[in-house]
């Protein structure tokens, strides 16, 4: 089996996106969280971090599986699960 | 639904947990409606691959032949992934077992079968509600509101599984603990059912259960799984969210870093992958409630806390709907004395402890803690592999056991830390 970047694995699932962000996050606390376990513990790779070391988050593709709010020392990421209905749709799970 | 409606339970949360809570309820004559926040049953649900059948043999008459199980768990593996090559330790139970014990599942579809049972007792399951809140009045749970709806009902059930938003906002549950919870990826692989059989040496209808340790997940001390389904084969691994703050590695290159093991290649050789997944999971004595109960409500399943892991087996699925089968007991006992006060609700934590539930996760309550010990996940492994790699390298001379175990051992640990890493292995299992 070859390479597959969690960008195809993620394609093999099917997200039902909301307008609205069901995770959000307030960057200005990340400036003081030296090690952002975010970026390590996502197991979709959601949060990045950009040239200047800023952080960046997409909504979409998430598993909705918690980890980030458990894991962010500052509680900067305000979690909810998306309306009904809404988000990650498992085939097999 | 109308603006209000009115139930005898409202079950919050339809997993394993809510569904067979909802069953349970609906069989003892009570009205009960089942929200689950998924488009359909099972679109949120992940796990491993394998249930233990105990719990429906007692509660689901005639489920064998309904069921959508996968493959009867028949062989139980045990695999150490070496730097290169790996060790595997195969138990193979005898004929004679009568009915099996275990199978391997999809939790999507096995979750749709018992919304269908839940139903056919006459339990209402509605898919595509979210709850956003549980009201209160006087203190005692009166219903709940999900996207503007507002239900009522004597009883809440809370069934959210382990990402625990609701129970912490009802004050019983403090923030969680990256150190008493893992976070588990999985990919499934479509193989066909010759391949499957032929590959794992089993027959039609026969599965394998596999437990995983060692490169490259090592790395992020986590432990790894496989199980077989009909025509698909599920791998995954499981880390302590912890260990995160601890390590270089990524969560999302886990499930790539399990699949680069030669051992796990040759495992999924020419199939393909259908699906991709993540979950949190409990680690057992760490998540259990103090408290799963309150005026007028009541807590099952991952969202108490009553998942059990012993090391080789995660006890999921099976004690959740134990925990729902106490649930739904306690309701109809407090139903019958029209007392829904967390006084008389709390009668539900001593059935707890002192069920199957309790005495598993205090029997096995030290095993995440030794299953995280570093050294179990680098020192031991090199040393068996380099051990048995010693003995099986053959070239002039055959090194006799001793001697590879000698230089397996140099320079890595002493005898002394071995025996008490032993007899603590010994006393948590
Ligand atoms: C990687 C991994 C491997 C595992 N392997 C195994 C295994 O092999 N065998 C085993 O027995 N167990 C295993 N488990 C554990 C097992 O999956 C859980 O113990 C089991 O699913 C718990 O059932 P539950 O109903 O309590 O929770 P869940 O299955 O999580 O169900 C909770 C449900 O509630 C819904 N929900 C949550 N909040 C709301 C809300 N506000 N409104 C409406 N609905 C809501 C969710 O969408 C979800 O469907 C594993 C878990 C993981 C993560
Ligand atoms: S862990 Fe929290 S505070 Fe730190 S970078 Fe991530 S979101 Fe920001
Ligand atoms: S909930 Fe899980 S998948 Fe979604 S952003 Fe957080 S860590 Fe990533």
């Amino acid at each position: 089996m070859e390479y597959l970047s969690v960008e195809k694995r993620l394609s093999l699932v099917r997200f039902n996106i909301h307008s609205e962000p069901h995770i959000k996050v307030d960057t200005s606390k990340c400036i003081d969280c030296d090690y952002k376990p975010c970026v390590k513990a996502c197991p979709a790779g959601l949060f990045t971090l950009d040239d200047e070391g800023r952080l960046h988050f997409n909504y979409e593709g998430c598993f909705e599986c918690g980890t980030c709010r458990v894991v962010c020392p500052e509680e900067a990421i305000e979690w909810r699960y998306p309306p009904g209905g809404f988000g990650v749709s498992l085939r097999f799970g | 639904m109308s603006a209000e409606e009115k139930f005898d339970v409202i079950v919050v949360g339809g997993g394993p947990a809510g569904l067979s809570a909802g069953y349970f309820l609906a069989k003892k004559g009570f009205e009960v409606v089942v929200l689950e926040r998924g488009e359909d049953i099972g679109t949120k649900n992940m796990f491993g691959g394998r249930i233990y059948s105990h719990v429906f043999d007692k509660y689901y008459p005639g489920w064998r032949d309904e069921a959508p199980v996968e493959r009867w768990v028949r062989r139980e593996r045990f695999t150490i992934l070496c730097k290169e090559g790996s060790i595997s330790l195969q138990y193979i139970p005898g004929q004679d077992v009568g009915e099996y014990d275990s199978f391997t599942a999809f939790l999507s579809k096995f979750l749709k079968w018992m919304a269908v049972v839940a139903e056919s007792e006459g339990a209402l399951v509605l898919p595509g509600v979210k709850v956003d809140k549980i009201l209160l009045e006087d203190g005692y749970a009166s219903g709940v509101l999900a996207g503007g709806d507002r239900l009522t009902a004597d009883y809440i059930v809370v069934a959210e599984g382990i990402n625990t938003l609701l129970v912490e906002e009802l004050g019983l549950k403090g923030r969680p603990r990256p150190e008493s919870l893992g976070v588990g990826v999985k990919e499934v692989f479509k193989l066909g059912r010759d391949a499957i059989s032929r590959r794992f040496g089993i027959g039609d209808g026969e599965g394998v259960a596999e437990f995983l340790i060692g490169y490259p997940i090592n790395k992020y001390g986590a432990g790894g799984f496989v199980y077989t389904m009909d025509e698909y084969v599920s791998i995954g691994a499981v880390m302590k969210i912890g260990n995160v703050y601890k390590s270089e590695n990524n969560v999302m290159d886990l499930a790539e870093d399990l699949r680069s093991h030669p051992y796990i290649k040759s495992l999924v050789e020419g199939g393909t992958i259908v699906e991709y997944s993540a979950h949190m999971v409990g680690e057992g004595w760490g998540s259990i409630l103090e408290r799963p109960y309150g005026d007028g409500l009541l807590v099952v399943g991952d969202a108490a806390g009553t998942l059990v892991n012993t090391g080789f087996t995660v006890r999921g699925v099976d004690y959740a709907v134990e925990s729902s089968r106490l649930a739904a007991d306690v309701i109809e006992e407090s139903h019958g004395a029209g007392d829904r006060s967390s006084a008389f609700l709390s009668r539900y934590k001593n059935y707890l402890d002192s069920s199957v539930i309790g005495r598993s996760l205090r029997r096995f309550r030290k095993v995440p803690e030794v299953l995280s010990l570093d050294r179990l996940h680098t020192t031991y492994i090199d040393l068996i592999c380099d051990v048995l790699s010693g003995v099986y390298t053959v070239g002039e001379e055959t090194p006799s056991l001793k001697e590879s175990i000698d230089r397996g051992r140099r320079g890595r640990v002493s005898i002394f830390r071995m025996i008490l890493d032993l007899f603590t292995l010994w006393r948590s299992l």
